[in-house]
């Protein structure tokens, strides 16, 4: 078994160094097919990220009437508390607020706080859950909070949030669909070069196949090298992909610094590279099956 | 030529014993090796490569397949080879019924022959030695196993001295000593060689010819096809002579 292992091994990685230009070749365009794959997981799983953290800190505010009754306070404040997707509710009262704006934006007290009196209205400051945070649930919310006696305003700024998640979704369909057009040229491609290593040595194929060696033995060493240009596409792919993110981050960081932290760009998870890795060399495993399957 | 040779075959007839999985009858011994029944073969329409062929050959038996070219020599050593079906007929080669034979085990019945052919077909990438213990590692011998007997095989066919060459450093006659160790080494029951001398001069055929007797000598089957009638009668064995596809007579 191990024997056999070292066999196709060796077989295949002579036959690979025969043929080293369509090898690289086909190498090439496994390692393209996958960096498009890996950039796209790369881009959407980042952005995912980014939106998630924003929507945590999304603000939903009730803004209370200067007149509302402590009872109308209470049934807001009831209601607020008894939704699941909400963590947690900040009573903020009008002196609160006014603290609150003297403290943050002392420069702009002495124009706007020049008449006696307290504009600021009371608030509840409403701290969403986790990123399961259920929309549409949220929004009805709102509308049945604005209904609510003694409540003059409800601010819930997360619908473009919304927004923007699906559109990360659907760039990642679109990256997939790409994606998978070119791994599927890529898996030709292996198949063709394959088949040309097949042709390359037909004769001795034809000999040990009349000497009765198993079809195994005689295809194994195809089907690995298909598995070997698959890695290696793959290899080349993630390392590509790792370097121009390293080679990408003081730029985008200088860039959208506002937006996100260049430091903050993280590579693709464990799993994301073990899927990688080991859908290049299923790809040329499949491609080396399919040409070897023409032996007989 | 063959001068630094021993005389005895170094070669004995100790089976390696190797029990294919799922071919139980290669343990059993036959008297008869080839039995073919009323074999026709067509290629074309009308065109009788073998016609209605009926012919035994016994364990231990040496036999010449001969006849003028177009005959039929090769299409018979195709069907005993499974590289082709009979369209009509029946034949057994050890018991084995070729036509029965699924798909799944036409490589392990090869693995229990030996065939030589006229253009030896070594693999040109491996060297003497390593064409040789092929047919070996593909029985799934040990590999100590694999070796000795392996060296043992090509001393007696005298090239133990060019083991590391590659076959195309080797002269015709030492290359079809090559094809002839490897069709040995794994002790076949049968024999089979198609022109085996074609490609070589006639003092090196009468080599190759002996090795062939010497190979029979140790109790196999050996069925060689040719046209060379001088050398038939050199070794004067049983002829078995094709025209046209059919059985002409069998002396
Ligand atoms: N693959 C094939 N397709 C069609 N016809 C074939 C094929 N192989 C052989 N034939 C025909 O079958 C007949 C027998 O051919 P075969 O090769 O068996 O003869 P042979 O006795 O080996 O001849 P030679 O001495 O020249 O090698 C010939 O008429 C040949 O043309
Ligand atoms: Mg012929």
């Amino acid at each position: 078994m191990i024997g056999g292992l070292k066999y196709f091994l060796s077989e295949a990685c002579l036959s690979l160094w025969r043929g080293r230009r369509s090898s690289v070749l086909s190498i090439l365009t496994i390692t393209i097919a996958l960096f498009v794959l890996g950039l796209f997981l790369l881009l959407s799983a980042n952005l995912e990220r980014t939106v998630s953290e924003w929507s945590r800190s999304a603000e939903f505010s009730v803004y209370l009437r200067d007149e509302a009754t402590p009872i109308e306070r209470g049934a807001v404040e009831r209601g607020l508390r008894a939704d699941a997707s909400i963590a947690g509710v900040d009573v903020v009262t009008k002196e609160a607020a006014l603290a609150r704006f003297r403290r943050d934006f002392p420069e702009l007290v002495p124009a706007t706080l020049g008449a006696p009196g307290n504009p600021f209205p009371a608030s509840f400051e409403v701290r969403l859950g986790s990123s399961a945070v259920n929309a549409s649930a949220l929004e009805t919310l709102a509308t049945r909070l604005r209904t609510m006696p003694g409540v003059a305003d409800v601010r819930y700024d997360r619908q473009w949030l919304d927004r923007l998640a699906s559109l990360i979704v659907f760039i990642r369909w679109a990256g997939l669909s790409l994606a998978a057009v070119l791994v599927l040229a890529a898996g030709l491609t292996v198949t063709n070069v394959v088949r040309l290593a097949l042709y390359a040595r037909r004769d001795e194929v034809e000999i040990m196949e009349l000497v009765g060696a198993p079809m195994s033995y005689i295809r194994g060493p195809f089907v690995c090298e298909g598995i070997i240009q698959g890695g290696s596409g793959a290899i080349l792919a993630l390392v590509l992909l790792r370097a121009g993110l390293d080679l990408a981050r003081p730029p985008l960081a200088a860039v959208a610094s506002g937006l996100v932290d260049g430091n903050a760009i993280q590579f693709l998870s464990a799993g994301m590279v073990a899927l990688i890795l080991l859908g290049g060399m299923l790809v040329g495993c499949v491609g080396g099956l399919v040409a070897a399957r023409r032996l007989r | 030529m063959l001068a630094g040779r021993p005389v005895a075959p170094c070669y004995t007839r100790r089976r390696l014993h190797v029990v294919v999985p799922g071919m139980p009858w290669a343990a059993v011994e036959r008297a008869t090796v080839i039995e073919i029944e009323g074999l026709s073969k067509l290629y074309a329409r009308d065109v009788f490569a073998l016609d209605d062929i009926t012919l035994h050959v016994d364990r231990g038996e040496f036999a010449f397949l001969t006849g003028a070219s177009g005959a039929g020599k090769t299409t018979l050593l195709r069907i005993l080879l499974r590289q082709e079906l009979p369209t009509g007929g029946h034949v057994k080669v050890d018991g084995r019924d070729l036509v029965a034979l699924a798909a799944a085990d036409v490589q392990a019945y090869r693995r229990a022959l030996g065939f030589v052919f006229q253009d030896f077909k070594l693999i040109p990438r491996k060297t003497v030695f390593e064409n040789v213990m092929f047919a070996l590692r593909i029985l799934g011998v040990p590999d100590v196993q694999q070796r000795r007997r392996t060296f043992q095989v090509l001393k007696w066919v005298g090239l133990q001295h060019r083991a590391n060459a590659y076959p195309v450093e080797l002269s015709g006659g030492e290359q079809q000593r090559v094809a002839i160790a490897r069709a040995l080494v794994n002790e076949p029951v049968l024999v089979l060689a198609d022109e085996p001398t074609g490609n070589l001069d006639p003092d090196l055929a009468l080599d190759i010819m002996n090795l062939f007797r010497e190979i029979n000598g140790t109790g196999t089957t050996v069925l060689v096809a040719t046209h060379d009638r001088e050398l038939i009668r050199h070794v004067g064995r049983r002829a078995i002579t094709l025209d046209h596809g059919r059985l002409v007579e069998t002396a």
